[in-house]
């Protein structure tokens, strides 16, 4: 079940890097979000730890549905432009990820020998890492940036999931506060009345 | 009980923020003054001091480092009283501006007392999330367009240090526990963590994500175009206080690393400073604006803080870190009188001032650029006296004295050519140029004053025997 939702986490990554519309993107990410909570679940219930299972369950509720819904509605007040098409060409983007998931599985191969839990996992966040930077590098547009920070944070919480067995409660708590914050500064960013002085 | 005397004047600023009282600023640049208060009783505390169980503890680091920020954040609300007399700026966006300064500092606290990993990282990302919103009060597409960048690159930054913490911390879990995540316990039980190499690696990386919120190379520009996009003060609080809370994470962190691998961290930290020092003495060579060139020289002198500290001389690091941290912030304050007539007019930037008001104006600013680049009686001409040595002392305990020597006489001629730079300025300023008249305002000097006498603070003997007593 673990292989699974992880390889449904990495899958829902590439396919975002070739997404051409925002809101296909938005629906990426939300897919993207739910098998990270689903896999905080899943592992959670394997070590028998509730902070994982309460992780799991905020996880989906503001990174599954909450995000994209506020990101949706932004996206209509403020009326982004929904054609986003990636500057990297998909010829060489077929190329770039596999090189990238290769790379990233050879570069932690020194990690993954000292992680005894869940070890091929490190190699898969790292290299979702690297591949969220790519969306936030191939898009011109505000927009896909921003979910491109999103998955980079989605991919930080897998690797602290898998690496670690999951951060203590406090700090992911904390991690998600910043993510409200960053929303609500977000929000901020994109009001363009007050140019008036 | 202590952490609520240190948030509450925060949250008091916050509160007020939402008043559309025009006399309501004043309350806001009185809330700043109060922060200080429960910072100089913390000083009096026995150290180390539990604030919040072991995840905020005073010690003699934090404290130190609290009490400069605090200054400074009251120089900057002093500079805020006037900002609308030298730029435009609506009402909103003031106000605007001060509920987020009240959450930055709300981060910082929690940052800077930190012991614990994950609350420093919490507090870093709230801090650099609310300074995002401050860059933008300047309604100009410029600024709103760094807001961007910098909510991007800041959000990279900081991904990179959380990435090395959960590195870090997935390195010492085995024995530790979810205690791996305190600072104290990872430095006492650093020799014994089984894997340095995870440990290593996690540091690296967490160094990288500090190294470009600091703007170290690569990321030498982004910085500097920030802090010239957005108005003066906030410049001053990047300068000042948040990268006094990125370089206390370092210290911490780099503290452990020493003990896992001291030859390690030794070598990549220097070849990185090395580098960025390299990049930015040309940079500064060719700025053309005081805003780039305030901007630029606090990357060079924070790569010289981070090299001193990595080379056995936290004295100095320390000394050279409150020099820093008091005349940064005093000069991006003074931009806004010595642009009064444009951005770009270097030349008799320092003439046009009259009165016993431009009189002291124009002498402290010429005190503070003169001090930057480390003439005596500078702190800054002390700390790297001492940083230097201390170099050369560490080399001499390995097998590369020629090396370090080599080292120490590439970064004279870089900072050379600073100095070069510096006092080619000041001298357009001063003796080159029309003379057009400029206004001084009693609050921008009371922060000017401020800074001054918290540099000769720095350099009384309580003062030195306190920052030697620090590690």
């Amino acid at each position: 079940m673990v292989d699974f939702l992880i390889g449904l986490f990495l899958a829902s990554l590439i396919v975002a890097l070739f997404t051409t519309r925002l809101y296909r993107l938005l629906l990426w990410y939300s897919l993207n979000s739910l098998t990270l909570g689903l896999l905080a679940l899943t592992i959670g219930s394997n070590i028998d730890d509730d902070g994982m299972l309460v992780t799991g369950v905020i996880t989906i509720l503001i990174k599954a549905v909450g995000i994209p819904y506020i990101l949706k509605n932004l996206s209509q007040k403020f009326h982004f432009v929904r054609q986003i098409t990636p500057e990297i060409k998909v010829q060489y983007a077929i190329m770039l990820v596999p090189a990238i998931l290769v790379f990233t599985f050879y570069l932690s191969e020194p990690i993954v020998n000292m992680i005894h839990t869940n070890a091929n996992y490190v190699a898969i966040s790292i290299s979702s890492l690297f591949l969220s930077l790519l969306l936030m590098m191939e898009h011109s547009n505000v927009a896909p940036k921003i979910i491109g920070f999103l998955t980079l944070e989605n991919s930080l919480f897998l690797l602290g999931i898998t690496a670690t067995n999951g951060m203590p409660m406090l700090v992911e708590l904390g991690i998600f506060f910043d993510l409200l914050m960053a929303i609500v500064v977000i929000n901020l960013l994109f009001h363009k009345e007050e140019m008036k002085v | 009980m202590m952490l609520a005397l240190l948030l509450a004047p925060a949250l008091f600023m916050f509160l007020v923020s939402f008043l559309h009282n025009e006399k309501s600023k004043y309350l806001l640049a009185f809330s700043s003054f109060v922060i200080l208060l429960p910072i100089i009783k913390l000083f009096t505390l026995v150290k180390p001091y539990a604030i919040l169980g072991t995840y905020l503890v005073a010690d003699k680091l934090d404290t130190y480092v609290l009490l400069v920020s605090s200054i400074v954040g009251i120089g900057v609300t002093l500079a805020l009283l006037t900002l609308d007399k030298h730029v435009k700026v609506s009402p909103k966006a003031n106000r605007r501006f001060y509920r987020f300064f009240a959450i930055f500092w709300i981060g910082l606290i929690f940052s800077i007392l930190s012991n614990h990993m994950g609350i420093y990282w919490i507090g870093l990302e709230l801090a650099t999330l609310s300074t995002v919103y401050m860059i933008k009060t300047n309604y100009t597409p410029a600024a709103h367009k760094e807001a961007w960048n910098y909510m991007i690159v800041g959000a990279i930054a900081v991904s990179l240090i959380l990435f090395g913490i959960i590195l870090m911390y997935a390195s010492a879990k085995p024995i530790l526990g979810e205690d791996a995540m305190q600072f104290d316990l990872l430095l006492q039980h650093a020799k014994e963590i089984p894997s340095p190499f995870l440990f290593e690696m996690g540091f690296a990386i967490a160094t990288i994500g500090m190294f470009i919120k600091m703007g170290f190379f690569p990321m030498n520009l982004w910085l500097a175009n920030i802090e010239r996009a957005s108005f003066y003060p906030v410049a001053a609080l990047f300068s000042g206080i948040l990268e006094s809370a990125v370089v206390v994470g370092f210290f911490r962190f780099s503290q452990i690393a020493m003990e896992v691998n001291y030859d390690h961290l030794f070598i990549f930290v220097f070849i990185y400073t090395i580098l960025t020092i390299f990049i930015v003495s040309f940079l500064i060579f060719r700025a053309k604006d005081f805003m780039r060139l305030f901007s630029l020289s606090g990357v060079e002198h924070m790569a010289l803080i981070v090299m001193f500290w990595v080379s056995g001389a936290p004295f100095a690091a320390l000394l050279h870190f409150g020099a820093h941290a008091f005349l940064k912030p005093a000069l991006f304050l003074s931009t806004g009188v010595l642009e009064s007539n444009g951005k770009y007019k270097i030349a008799g930037a320092l003439r046009g001032y009259k009165g016993k008001r431009g009189t002291i104006f124009w002498f402290l600013v010429s005190l503070f650029l003169l001090a930057i680049i480390s003439l005596p009686p500078s702190p800054m001409f002390f700390s790297e006296l001492y940083g230097f040595g201390a170099m050369i002392s560490t080399a001499k305990e390995s097998d590369h004295m020629l090396a370090m020597i080599g080292a120490v006489l590439f970064l004279l001629i870089l900072l050379s050519i600073i100095f070069y730079r510096f006092v080619s300025i000041y001298q357009s300023m001063k003796y080159e140029g029309e003379t057009e008249s400029k206004e001084v305002y009693p609050s921008e000097l009371f922060a000017l004053i401020l800074f001054a006498l918290s540099l000769v603070a720095l350099m009384l003997p309580d003062t030195l025997h306190y920052l030697k007593s620090v590690i």
